[in-house]
């Protein structure tokens, strides 16, 4: 294991570092070895890491190793996997064989080395994928922000005066930035679906049980999804397919045949669409407003309509995320506070001295809100709303403002992904750029909107997506600076 | 309305015996400005707690599935 890198600045290395999909092609016919797509790789990452903070650790040998496998397969002739070559990176919450699982805090950092690697990081490694480092994270996933208060602040690669957004903000911003194609991260109530958004990648968030967390650290046993980040959509299946399957080692993960996608994924004809309003209408800013509208009318959808219970789902969501993150970190709580963020450090101990009564209640409304999903899901295949109620907030930002009411910015900037998260359902967050008042569209700073399918439905969400970007109305960005698109 | 606004002065009382009791039931040993501390972020709790509590259930609606044998 390395530190994480420090060096260097932005945008003095080739900018692309092409698509997953593309490296995976180049690499099975011999234009490219695995080798040299990692040493580009680790140029980008020591060019634009210190910038950022993204990584909180590297892997680099273990990287040499992974793509000198690749090549020796390469050279032998032999079929690669699907994502031969293919650089990645995953929140520091999975396991990766021989190092802490610090899961963003310094009460983790005298934990033992992981033993083996996560299920689903062994099944990546199976894929091809080529494993170059940790990425930063909230606290204990606990926040929406990657303001870390041991490992630093992730920065938003669009503007680094802003937030990545979190808890899976190293993850966002890794891919924001063009380091890696493809990252891993998890999302308890919208840590996926919010640094997605704010840093202008796609996200998964798979229905809950998809995809298996064995050899992840917990946060909330009841709403812990793990899921890829992505620089296109063809991207995020591909990483979506090579981590499909069962495993008995985690007991919330369906036993479920893999059921892929394909890296084409296709929006059927006669979809019906609904845009959901009420609650996510009501905490979208202007912008936000502007994305879903942009996403809404590209797809065709104008029927209106509204989920019955999400601000319960979300007060359920956060009761019980208070409960059982509290519950999970008592014993440790009691002897080792200091070592605790004090963000985090109070709000778990209030979230241990939750009455049962509430939690009971809370899962109650959980089940009751999820019936009147399905009942929607019968009328629309799939549902619209932003991903998050703003762009990036500034670094160290407080509080903000939508439509005229002030609402903390570490809580408040999952709002909307909260109610969804709750009653388990899967979304694919596309990077939207709806411009404001001061900016056009073509400086403006991104804003995701969720696309959300009935359950098992990853395959619509994705074909949604990928007709979206294909109608180049989301759309993957290199920052400014850093030169040109990627290569698809 | 965001769940914070809802905090008010008539529930700060039994919020703060109910804390201290809970600390103290729960094996946790605070100094007072930590108590202060975590009472405010269980009012906090305790607001958002009453949209789940008021929401209007079946009787016999079920809690959503934990358990799988």
């Amino acid at each position: 294991m390395a530190p994480a890198v420090r060096l260097g600045s932005g945008a003095g290395v080739s900018p692309v570092i092409g698509s997953a999909a593309e490296i995976a092609r180049q690499v099975s016919r011999g234009v490219r070895s695995a080798a040299s797509v990692l040493a580009e790789a680790k140029d980008r990452i020591r060019a634009r890491d210190p910038d950022l903070n993204c990584f909180t650790a590297t892997t680099f040998e273990r990287a040499e190793r992974e793509a000198a496998a690749i090549d020796a397969l390469q050279a032998q002739g032999k079929p690669l996997p699907p994502l031969a070559g293919v650089p990645y990176a995953v929140k520091n919450l999975f396991d990766i064989e021989g190092m802490v699982t610090l899961a963003g805090a310094k009460v983790n950092a005298s934990n033992a080395p992981a033993a083996t690697d996560a299920t689903i990081v062994a099944r990546m490694q199976r894929a091809g994928a080529v494993l170059v480092g940790a990425l930063n994270m909230e606290e204990l996933a606990y926040g929406f922000t990657t303001e870390n208060p041991h490992y630093g602040t992730t920065r938003n690669p669009h503007d680094h005066s802003r937030g990545a957004g979190g808890s899976s903000g190293g993850s966002a911003a890794a891919v924001g930035a063009g380091m890696v194609p493809i990252s891993l991260g998890s999302d308890t109530s919208g840590s996926i679906r919010v640094p997605a958004s704010l840093c202008g990648v796609f996200g998964l968030k798979p229905t809950y049980g998809r995809l298996s967390r064995s050899g992840t650290f917990p946060f909330v046993n009841s709403f812990d999804h793990v899921g890829p980040f992505g620089a296109s959509v063809s991207d995020l299946a591909l990483a979506y397919d090579a981590m499909l399957g069962p495993d008995s080692q985690d007991p919330a993960c369906a036993q479920r045949a893999p059921e892929p996608v394909g890296t084409a994924p296709v929006l059927p004809p006669g979809i019906r669409i609904g845009i959901l309003g009420g609650w996510f209408h009501e905490w979208a800013d202007p912008a936000a407003r502007r994305a879903v509208q942009l996403a809404a009318t590209a797809l065709n959808a104008g029927e209106w309509t509204e989920l019955k219970g999400a601000e319960a789902a979300r007060a359920a969501a956060y009761i019980v995320t208070g409960a059982e993150g509290g519950a999970l970190h008592r014993p440790r709580l009691i002897e080792r506070y200091g070592e605790f963020g004090p963000a985090s450090r109070a709000r778990l101990v209030a979230g241990s001295l939750i009455p049962a009564s509430w939690v009971v209640q809370a899962q109650r409304v959980r089940r009751q809100v999820y019936r009147e999903a399905l009942e929607l899901f019968k009328r629309y295949d799939l549902l619209i709303a932003a991903a998050a109620p703003a762009v990036a907030p500034l670094v160290g930002q407080e509080t903000m403002e939508i439509n005229g009411r002030s609402i903390p910015t570490k809580a408040g900037l999952g709002v909307l992904t909260q109610p969804i998260s709750c009653i388990g359902l899967p979304v694919c967050t596309v990077p939207l750029w709806p411009g404001s008042d001061e900016l056009p569209p073509e400086r403006s700073l991104p804003l995701g909107v969720q696309l959300i399918g009935a359950p098992w439905r990853e395959d619509l969400c994705l074909g949604a997506a990928r007709a979206l970007e294909q109608a180049g109305v989301a759309e993957f960005r290199l920052p400014l600076g850093y030169g040109t698109q990627l290569e698809r | 309305m965001w769940h914070d606004q809802r905090v008010t002065e008539a529930n700060s009382e039994p919020l703060e015996s109910y804390v201290r009791a809970a600390l103290a039931l729960q094996g946790y040993h605070f100094d007072e400005a930590q108590i202060a501390e975590i009472t405010v972020q269980f009012s906090r709790l305790e607001a958002i707690a009453q949209t789940v509590m008021q929401w209007p259930l079946p009787f016999a609606s079920e809690a959503a599935p934990v358990f799988r044998p």
